[in-house]
């Protein structure tokens, strides 16, 4: 019997830590306090960020098969959320980015009473609408989010806003969303609730036979998603030190998103992980080093090695590392 | 128990069943039987309210159900196990079980429900932590019917049971519902196996064309010439 996507031997048993994860999260660790050029850093630190957020919508789109093209809503809504209660109010984003990712939860619930029902193409058409509403109503309420000028934290440093001068606290700031991000969803692995999500998604009518609420256990599931994707909005906010809603609500926002754990492993744990290490470098890199040289040249070659990554490894990294260890241990 | 009265149930634009009525007493087990394509199945699914549209009434101890999701219905005891099963395959055993006691009263029941299970079917105690689809036939039917038990169903509606099963599980699931109703759970059972049903059931009823066209105790419609023009088209 063919081992699911879901259970890969890089996470042994459903709700522990195998030794891949655990090396992954040392490696980390000393990337957070190493000594690193700045632009490294950079790049690292909207890994870790990227990660973090493609975790989220991995909860929706991996574990609950609501594949949402629309998740930049949530986005910009954490994003926007505290980057106001700072601008406008002067609340610390201490507090900010919980409210961002509570006000992110409730437009999930509303979302997810609305479309949840929808299957397939009609529920991703209806996220990607859902997305649109929410930027055409950020660049036309100026009074509130300033518009297309869009809105500026002061980059003065000040850790009670958030901001820092050093790069290990930004550092350390997202691997700590990218954690919390990923210990909600090794919780779901081991729990019943996360049994509830794989048996509908997998079967919703023998899940609903068996006394499952579908409705109920995707609503929760888009709620939690959207709540981590707009703390992690919050948190680009205060890395960026500035938001406009034409590019943090765009649609390419929200297909990075489902594009990390499509390439990382679907629905695995660690697979959105793997997708973000492995691509945000690479189109960081290549834009940097590319980018000034031949214009565009930097996109055609990330498009060819994301075409390689999507035929060659169907099921994603973490699909293809597990075949791999998989037949290691069939050998031994 | 479980009353039925002038059923109607379309699957997409097909009209499936016509005016179909039940009364299913408590702690009764109830065969239907009937042809292919005669709406056995439909019916199931309309009782567990799964896929069709339907109209007519369907009462659980005297409730109205027809307007209620399926996980509502479960809630109140009526629980289907469907055709072929439809097991989580790559969950194991026990996960599979724990699906099965969702709502809150059946939640915590769950451990001794569990215990009681595993009286009932002790293969499945020793293929506990086995992905369920490495399972053969007969014992993924009886991890179905455990996930079905894990809900405390007091009706229990079994799509084709003994559908691809080795004759040994089919004698051993009949003796499994025998043994449930022991315990009290009313059991409607849909089956191709005509003989074992009707020996088996204390009532029956026979299926055509989406309608009711024969009732009766098990053992006399076994020997009904009605039944094979029903079931042939004699």
């Amino acid at each position: 019997m063919a081992q699911s996507p879901g259970r890969i031997s890089l996470a042994p048993a459903r709700g522990t830590l195998s030794v891949f994860e655990i090396a992954l999260l040392v490696l980390c660790l000393v990337l957070v306090v190493a000594p690193i050029p700045q632009n490294l850093q950079d790049i690292i630190v909207l890994t870790f960020l990227w990660a973090g957020l493609a975790t989220a919508w991995n909860i929706a789109g991996g574990y609950t098969g609501l594949i949402s093209f629309g998740h930049a809503a949530f986005f910009g809504i954490g994003a926007y959320t505290s980057t106001i209660l700072l601008v406008r109010m002067n609340v610390t984003p201490w507090v900010g980015i919980w409210c961002g990712g509570l006000l992110a939860a409730f437009c999930g619930a509303i979302l997810a009473v609305i479309c949840v029902r929808l299957r397939g193409p009609f529920f991703i058409l209806s996220t990607l609408a859902a997305a649109e509403v929410i930027r055409i109503a950020a660049l036309n309420w100026s009074s509130l989010t300033g518009g297309p000028e869009g809105l500026a934290i002061s980059p003065a440093a000040d850790p009670v806003n958030m901001v820092f001068a050093s790069k290990h606290a930004y550092l350390a700031l997202m691997l700590g969303y990218l954690l919390l991000s990923y210990a909600l969803t090794k919780l779901i692995d081991g729990s019943r609730y996360g049994y509830y999500l794989f048996a509908a998604r997998d079967d919703e009518d023998a899940a609903s036979a068996a006394g499952v609420n579908p409705l109920a256990v995707r609503t929760v599931a888009l709620m939690l998603s959207a709540a981590l994707t707009g703390i992690g909005g919050s948190l680009f906010a205060q890395y960026f030190l500035y938001l406009d809603p034409t590019f943090v609500i765009s649609p390419e926002v929200s297909f990075q998103f489902a594009l990390l754990p499509a390439v990382g492993g679907l629905g695995t744990a660690i697979g959105p992980v793997l997708g973000s290490f492995l691509i945000t470098p690479m189109s960081e890199l290549l834009r940097s080093y590319l980018g000034s040289k031949v214009a565009g040249l930097h996109l055609a070659i990330y498009s060819a090695l994301l075409i390689v990554v999507v035929l060659y490894f169907p099921s994603g990294i973490a699909g293809a590392l597990s075949g791999l260890s998989r037949r290691k241990g069939g050998k031994s | 128990m479980l009353e039925v009265e002038n059923l109607d149930a379309f699957y997409g634009q097909i009209h499936v069943l016509h005016g179909v009525s039940l009364s299913i007493k408590a702690g009764d087990i109830v065969g239907l039987v009937g042809a292919n394509a005669a709406g056995k199945s439909t019916l199931m699914y309309s009782l567990a309210g799964l896929r069709t549209t339907c109209a007519g009434k369907i009462r659980l101890k005297n409730e109205a159900i027809e307007d209620m999701p399926t996980h509502e219905r479960v809630r109140r005891g009526l629980v289907l196990v469907p055709e072929r099963r439809r097991l989580f395959p790559f969950m194991t055993v026990l996960e599979n079980l724990q699906i099965g006691a969702y709502s809150d009263g059946a939640r915590a029941l769950a451990h001794q429900t569990m215990r009681e299970v595993f009286e009932l079917l002790p293969t499945l105690s020793e293929r506990r932590t086995q992905l369920a689809g490495s399972l053969s036939g007969g014992e993924q039917q009886m991890v179905a019917i455990g996930r079905a038990l894990m809900a405390k169903p007091q009706v229990l509606l079994l799509d084709e049971p003994t559908e691809g099963l080795a004759p040994i599980y089919v004698k051993l699931l009949f003796e499994l519902i025998t043994s449930l109703r022991a315990l009290g759970i009313t059991v409607l059972i849909v089956e191709q196996n005509i003989h074992h049903v009707l020996q088996t059931a204390d009532r029956a009823y026979v299926l055509e064309n989406g309608r009711i066209v024969l009732e009766g105790s098990g053992r006399a419609l076994l020997n009904d010439e009605r039944l094979k023009v029903a079931y042939l088209g004699l």
